[in-house]
């Protein structure tokens, strides 16, 4: 894992410092709010609706033992016990309290941790594929490149005050499991011919009110050019960009209104004009952070584990191994995926003891590494296949357990009405009646693989629009009213969903969905075709009855 | 303040500056309980909220603050017209021990 070096430490230090000043003089009165909402925002606090929270920075989302039992301290100590892990890999704090809050950054700045750029318009939190150093067909690890850029963009005087925030995604495998497609940037590690890294890079994706898929700027962009022609990207969009217009104001708009082709010619224009030389990385430099990154000592193990597979006669272990491992590279070893799921539960919430209990298990079990999903999961990433039956009873004494990984009840939610401040409906309470339906393990099994994803405003933090299911939450006349959509999809084959039908009111959307997924098992060719594979095959019209209130299929669960 | 006047009867909130708590004016100051809330029925109240909003709006005790509708009940309680105030005085529904009705003070709202 990267560790911070002298500047790290020292500009996070003096970070905090300049915002204790800050929150003193918005206290004592020398700061309007307005003044003050600008510099609380870039260092990650937010006021919400019924309180101030606090997001902290994980950057593409791996942390340690020792950061997980210190996010699980600041929740006891300054928070309610317990935090949110959110689709941008971070965690959210509900109920930090303004006084309380330097003090929070000292204690995450003690494990190498801050909020920097967590919030306003500058270049966020850098996210890359949560199976990263783990997956088979990875090409390279994508958290040094997620690393770089994060160095490079944190507190970039150019792009400190872009005309909107700015999102960029990496992976470094053949499947992509980041949803570049729907970032301001999207990189996809690839080889040449020869067999030199470079980088596929996309511009314009996004959700919000005006979902894109990015478009393709270059195939292949050598790795030393990276950060130079990240630059150019950057520099065309901060002085084109709209900025009269918020809603207008992300690259997207600005790659659909010039057109690609002319977006593309203004950034290769830029690009040749970059003294490369004076922003590109040495390759010391780049080695000196992949390092970092280096694999732990796997142990020569064989592929198969006498431990586990006896474990595996138990069905309930037997279940989760199915739903919740994912191949490792190493022999012997599994990425295992813990669900913050559970039947009922608002998706994403972990307590601090549960916290507790992952940091443990990272560090005994999973080389001291952990991550955090944009599925709002968290996943223990080299766990040896002997070791999976004692972490799994140690996960079931946590409720930690939940076999559902990728299943219909492994909802992503955002907050919503009961936490956030621009919601235009509640999307927790929706996730919870869902998940309750399709709490039979048999038939969340029988349905297979199915995305369901719920924002609570036309920002779509839940990622509605790749949602195999989306739902978005809206107040029709001081109501809230959900709009169903099918066939989003966030990774190789990108999709936006399209809307199924008028919007239905909130005790109506647990029996539809059900509805939706009963039209796919009747329609579905046999259980290898995908609830969305369904939808692209026959299309939206026969799931279109479903949304219409009628008796149910099926007796409730 | 920018925008139109929401109509009568108003009260008028904000979150507290140190803590983030929902707060409302009770015509002398802040207070954690709508009831305690003043409730302005007429264009002489609405216009006092008003002046005590413009007050606060750039800087003092409390943070963002707007006012907002609501009906009275028959024992004259205020109940905010919209599912997002209601939401907002009680606290999250998903999370019944946070938030003020964790502080059981607020049985007449309900969604």
């Amino acid at each position: 894992m990267y560790r911070y070096d002298e500047f790290d430490e020292r500009l996070v230090r003096e970070r905090i410092a300049q915002f204790r000043e800050m929150v003193r003089r918005r206290i004592d009165g020398s700061l309007t709010e307005e003044e003050f909402t600008l510099l609380r925002q870039m260092n990650g606090l937010y006021l919400q609706l019924h309180a101030y929270m606090l997001r902290v920075a994980i950057p593409y989302g791996t942390l340690s033992g020792r950061q997980m039992r210190q996010l699980a301290l600041i929740a006891d100590r300054y928070d309610r016990g317990y935090g949110h892990f959110t689709t941008r890999q971070n965690i959210q704090y509900n109920w930090p309290r303004l006084r309380d809050v330097p003090d929070m950054l000292e204690l995450l700045a003690d494990v190498e941790m801050q909020c920097i750029q967590t919030s306003g318009n500058c270049i966020r939190n850098v996210t890359a594929d949560h199976f990263a150093g783990v997956a088979a067909d990875e090409i390279e690890d994508p958290r040094p490149t997620a690393e770089l850029i994060r160095q490079w963009s944190t507190l970039h005087p150019e792009f400190s005050f872009l005309p909107r925030k700015f999102k960029i995604a990496v992976t470094g495998s053949a499947v992509d499991r980041a949803a570049v497609a729907v970032h301001d940037i999207g990189l996809r590690i690839v080889a040449d011919a020869k067999g030199r890294i470079g980088y596929r890079v996309t511009v314009g994706g996004g959700l919000g009110r005006t979902p894109m898929i990015g478009k393709p700027v270059r195939e292949f962009l050598p790795r030393e050019e990276l950060l130079p022609y990240l630059e150019a990207i950057l520099r065309v969009y901060n002085l084109e960009g709209r900025r009269d217009n918020k809603y207008k104001a992300r690259v997207k708009i600005l790659v659909h209104e010039l057109g690609t082709e002319a977006f593309v010619a203004r950034v290769e224009e830029e690009y040749a004009r970059i003294d490369r030389g004076a922003v590109e990385v040495d390759a010391a430099e780049v080695a000196r952070i992949a390092a970092y990154f280096a694999p732990p000592a796997f142990e020569a193990l064989p592929a198969r584990s006498e431990a586990f597979e006896k474990a595996a006669r138990d069905p309930d272990f037997a279940r989760f191994a199915r739903t919740n491992l994912f191949p490792h590279k190493a022999p012997g070893y599994t990425a295992l995926t813990v669900s913050l799921k559970p039947i009922g539960a608002p998706p994403g919430d972990a307590t601090s003891d549960q916290m507790r209990v992952l940091a443990d298990l990272a560090e005994r079990f999973s080389a001291d590494e952990l991550r955090v999903t944009h599925v709002q999961n968290i996943v223990l990433p080299h766990v040896r296949l002997d070791d999976v039956p004692e972490v799994w009873a140690a996960l079931v004494e946590a409720g930690l357990a939940t076999a559902n990984s990728g299943l219909v009840t492994d909802i992503i939610s955002c907050p919503g009405m009961d936490y956030c401040k621009l919601a235009t409906a509640r999307s927790i309470p929706i996730a919870q009646e869902i998940s309750r339906r399709f709490a039979d393990p048999e038939r969340e099994r029988a349905i297979g693989p199915l995305g369901i994803k719920i924002s609570g405003c036309i920002n779509a933090c839940g990622h509605h629009h790749v949602g195999a299911i989306g739902i978005l939450g809206l107040d029709k006349a001081g109501v809230e009213n959900y709009q169903i959509t099918l066939g989003g999809e966030p990774g190789d084959l990108a999709s936006l969903g399209e809307r199924l039908g008028p919007g239905i009111d909130a005790d109506e959307v647990p029996a539809a969905i059900e509805r939706i997924v009963d039209v796919y098992l009747a329609l579905r060719t046999d259980e290898a075709e995908t609830f969305i594979d369904t939808v692209r095959r026959v299309g939206l019209d026969p799931f279109k009855p479903a949304l219409q209130p009628q008796e149910p299929v099926r007796a409730a669960a | 303040m920018a925008g139109k006047r929401p109509a009568l009867p108003l009260v008028l909130s904000a979150s507290d500056l140190l803590d983030g708590d929902v707060v409302f004016h009770t015509g002398a100051g802040w207070d954690r309980s709508l009831s305690a809330a003043l409730v302005a029925t007429d264009e002489a109240g609405a216009q006092r909220l008003e002046a005590a909003l413009a007050e606060v709006e750039s800087g003092g005790p409390v943070a963002e603050p707007f006012l907002f509708t609501v009906t009275l009940d028959p024992s004259g309680a205020a109940v905010p017209n919209h599912y997002r105030e209601r939401i907002r005085v009680c606290g999250p529904t998903v999370r019944h021990d946070f938030g003020p009705q964790a502080r059981e003070e607020l049985s007449h709202v309900s969604l």
